[in-house]
């Protein structure tokens, strides 16, 4: 962040015009937040706007600036992004893009029916608990023998339980292990909408203040900051207060002009006018009543089928035969196919 | 900047949209990472923190235009010049002629006039959620409508005094304007007409809509319920047994394999310790069944029960695979009739429905009220858990659709599925109210023959 400080002093002024203190002195704060940490602030991944168009660019995501906005303000105020929008639009992919483009790890977490905290979170072992105090008798024997009573070995043995309830024995899962992790990461928990109203809610304590509590042992504080990514398909709604916890970002399908960017950066060298026809037709397509729509990945894979055929002018027949990448339901590809003309129309 | 900002999110709770003084803060610190003079921006900053799912964007982009674009004059306060002074005095005059009797429309049409459409929006509000009283002798559907009447006769006064004072008052206004603060006038009073007549579209970008369906059975697949014939009947219950006989043993196998999921080594331990530690009995984790509850609100209206009589007889037949199945009939008045089948057997059941349910089979259809007595008597069966399936035209004899009580069902459950036994293409037409509807479902199916039908039941089942 470079941070113009007439600006920032353009800001105090007015919101000390209006009233709410309050606000002010949140501002003024962050403001010596900024001026503190020089030009660049280390916790600062992106320098302006430009640089997340620019380096998400480098990892072949094409990314309208709307979307490098949202990116570069969650960034700066780490807060979790909710990414919104129809399947296959690169929601996922944004995660993915962002986390090569700074090289941080992605930790990916898929969520589902019955997803819950032992399978997200954390899980004693206990195998490895009891075979350690088999193996530990000996050890236990030892600092009982010295007590007198029942009550008294109780005690002596309370005073270790910690041994037992340590991290040693916590199997981390990928919550935990984003907290835990010593380099900062990208997390990207997938597909929020499939999972169950009580894991969201369970979320919310990660989300607000990147901190898990785990009652035997304590609150874990994040040590780095995670990138958080939520993806939803809209399946069901998000509650309000998972939503105030984030920054929203809606992905629609791509214009043409855009789709056609993504497959030539996937696809450099094809031709420019079969390209056209190619994104044209899938976008009319999304128009129809499928059972899936086609998504941006599926028109890369037809066009490189394409490609590899070595079929540089579109016919009806082609298309026919050539659906398989794109429609992945024998009613599609017939509805498709009785459409044809439609389709082609120019 | 801040202050504007403010402004503008009173505006947005004042027209029903959630903002939390959380969201406010994070927009007021966002905005001093970003250029806000560049409007795209400033744009999107208010736009990502205020509208938090695509469903509410609509609403945020019209308030968005109307405050920051047409209420433009206020913002800037500019210094005074001829054209605002008349402005000024034309306000002052109406002011004063106008709220003499107190009435707080009149007034916000002149706040509304004057830039601050605050209260307006309140009002609007509160009008396009107002419901039909549950009449005694005659029901209608008057009374948004006639409200709202009322509205535009006022922005019609308005706008007849407003002329008549530029016409008369050549002294206090200046002539040279005359004509730019009539055309400022009538911009706003015409978009204060705008947002009574328009209510904001709400997008639905999450919306499964499916019309199609798989070649179950090729014959009787296609006729459509209503039209079936008594043979026919006969051969769909068929199909239906069979298919619930079907569904029952996948349901079964689940139950089957979730005792062979991975080992639960906290009671296997435990269990050990009867043998000397030795694990002899080992226990497996249960793997949750997928049990959600169904509440279904049926309209028992003519061509709708041709089809609706087949989707309570599979849902019972299927009671198992749900933990817990409510169904609710209408015609205009609802009622509960989940007792009637616990206590008979389902196709008894459903032939008692038709006559012994307390409700008037012969009023007119009404689905507004419907919903209204949904809310008021049921509303506590809605949890996130539960899946409201509604079976019915929408068609509604062109009564008060109130469709943002569905709305607040939506809030209230996990999914709201609507199952039409119309197809798709007369959706639109006559009374319909599917297009109301339907923004406010996670899903629309046309369901009106039975491989539409066998497409839901094995998609919600399975």
């Amino acid at each position: 962040m470079r941070c113009r400080t007439s600006d920032c002093e353009g800001f105090i002024i007015i919101s000390y015009n209006v009233h709410a203190d309050f606000v002010y002195t949140r501002i003024s704060s962050h403001v010596s937040y900024i001026s503190g940490h020089g030009t660049k602030g280390e916790g600062m991944e992106f320098e302006n706007i430009l640089e997340v168009q620019e380096k998400l660019e480098s990892q072949k995501y094409i990314s309208s600036r709307e979307i490098s906005t949202v990116v570069f303000l969650a960034v700066a105020m780490e807060k979790p992004i909710l990414v919104e929008g129809p399947a296959g639009v690169g929601k996922t992919e944004l995660a993915k893009s962002i986390a090569k483009a700074l090289g941080r790890p992605l930790i990916r977490m898929q969520c589902y029916e019955g997803l819950d905290e032992s399978k997200s979170l954390y899980e004693w072992e206990y195998a490895k608990q009891l075979l350690y105090t088999q193996m530990l008798k000996d050890k236990i024997t030892d600092i009982v023998s010295e007590t007198a009573s029942l009550a008294d070995a109780v005690d002596e043995i309370a005073n270790h339980e910690d041994a037992f309830f340590s991290e040693k024995f916590i199997q981390t899962r990928p919550l935990l292990a984003a907290i835990k992790s010593p380099e900062p990461v990208v997390l990207l928990i997938d597909e929020i909408d499939k999972s169950d109203p009580e894991f969201e809610a369970f979320l919310l304590e990660l989300l607000s203040d990147f901190q898990i509590t785990i009652p035997e042992i304590g609150t874990m504080t994040a040590v780095t900051q995670p990138i958080v990514f939520l993806t939803s398909n809209n399946y069901r709604d998000m509650s309000d207060a998972l939503k105030r916890r984030c920054i929203h970002l809606f992905i629609d399908y791509p214009d043409i002009e855009t789709e056609m960017n993504i497959v030539r950066i996937k696809l450099p060298g094809i031709d420019e006018i079969l390209l056209k026809k190619i994104v044209t037709i899938v976008a009319r397509m999304r128009d129809m009543d499928l059972k899936k729509k086609p998504c941006i990945s599926e028109t890369i894979d037809w066009a490189k089928a394409l490609l590899t055929l070595q079929i540089d002018e579109l016919s009806p027949e082609i298309i026919a035969t050539t659906l398989n990448p794109l429609l992945k339901y024998k009613a599609d590809c017939d509805l498709v196919k009785r459409n044809l003309p439609e389709l082609m129309a120019s | 900047m801040v202050n504007m900002t403010l402004r503008f999110v009173n505006c947005c709770r004042a027209a029903d949209l959630r903002i939390s003084t959380a969201e406010v803060l994070d927009v007021v610190r966002q905005l001093t990472l970003i250029d806000p003079y560049d409007e795209f921006l400033f744009h999107t900053v208010l736009r990502t923190n205020f509208a938090k799912s695509h469903r509410d964007q609509d609403l945020f982009e019209r308030l968005y235009t109307l405050f920051f674009h047409e209420m433009k004059s206020d913002l800037t306060e500019a210094e005074n010049t001829v054209e605002s002074d008349g402005f000024d005095a034309v306000i002052a005059e109406l002011t004063k002629e106008m709220t003499a009797d107190g009435d707080a429309m009149k007034q916000a049409l002149i706040d509304f006039l004057s830039g601050s459409p605050l209260g307006y929006l309140d009002l609007i509000n509160k009008l396009h959620k107002q419901e039909e009283l549950a009449a005694a002798v005659l029901k209608s559907n008057m009374t948004q409508l006639s409200s709202r009447l009322d509205v535009m006769l006022k922005i019609n006064t308005i706008k007849q005094k407003v002329l008549q004072f530029l016409g008369s008052n050549h002294a206090v206004v200046d002539d040279s304007v005359t004509a730019s603060i009539e055309t400022a006038v009538n911009r706003r009073l015409n978009s204060a007409y705008d947002l009574l007549t328009q209510e904001a579209k709400t997008k639905n970008a999450g919306l499964k809509k499916i019309a199609h369906s798989d070649e179950h059975y090729t014959e009787i697949g296609h006729v459509p319920f209503s039209s079936l014939s008594g043979r026919e009947i006969e051969e769909v219950r068929d199909v239906i047994k069979q298919l619930v006989k079907k569904l029952e043993e996948i349901a079964t196998l689940r139950y089957s394999v979730a005792k062979k999921g991975a080992i639960d080594v906290k009671k296997t331990l435990r269990r050990a310790g009867k043998y000397l530690g030795i694990p002899i009995e080992i226990v497996r984790k249960d793997k949750p069944l997928r049990k959600g509850k169904i509440v279904v609100i049926c309209d028992v209206s003519g061509s709708v029960w041709a089809m609706a009589r087949f989707m309570l007889n599979i849902l019972y037949a299927l009671q198992e695979c749900f933990s817990k199945v409510k169904s609710f009939i209408f015609v205009s008045e609802l009622a509960e009739v989940t007792d009637v089948f616990i206590k008979k057997e389902v196709n008894e059941a459903i032939e008692s429905i038709m006559t012994d349910a307390p409700i008037e089979y012969q009023a007119q259809t009404d689905y507004g009220m419907a919903f209204q007595n949904f809310r008021k008597r049921h509303l506590a069966d809605l949890d996130k858990k539960t899946t409201l399936i509604i079976i019915g035209d929408a068609r509604s004899n062109y009564q008060n659709p109130q469709d943002h009580i569905l709305k607040e069902l939506r809030d209230k459950c996990r999914r709201i599925i609507w199952l039409n036994p119309e197809q798709e293409k007369f959706w639109a037409d006559g009374d319909s109210e599917m297009a109301l509807y339907k923004d406010h479902c996670h899903e629309v199916r046309a369901c009106g023959n039975l491989n539409q039908l066998i497409d839901f039941i094995q998609e919600l089942v399975l």
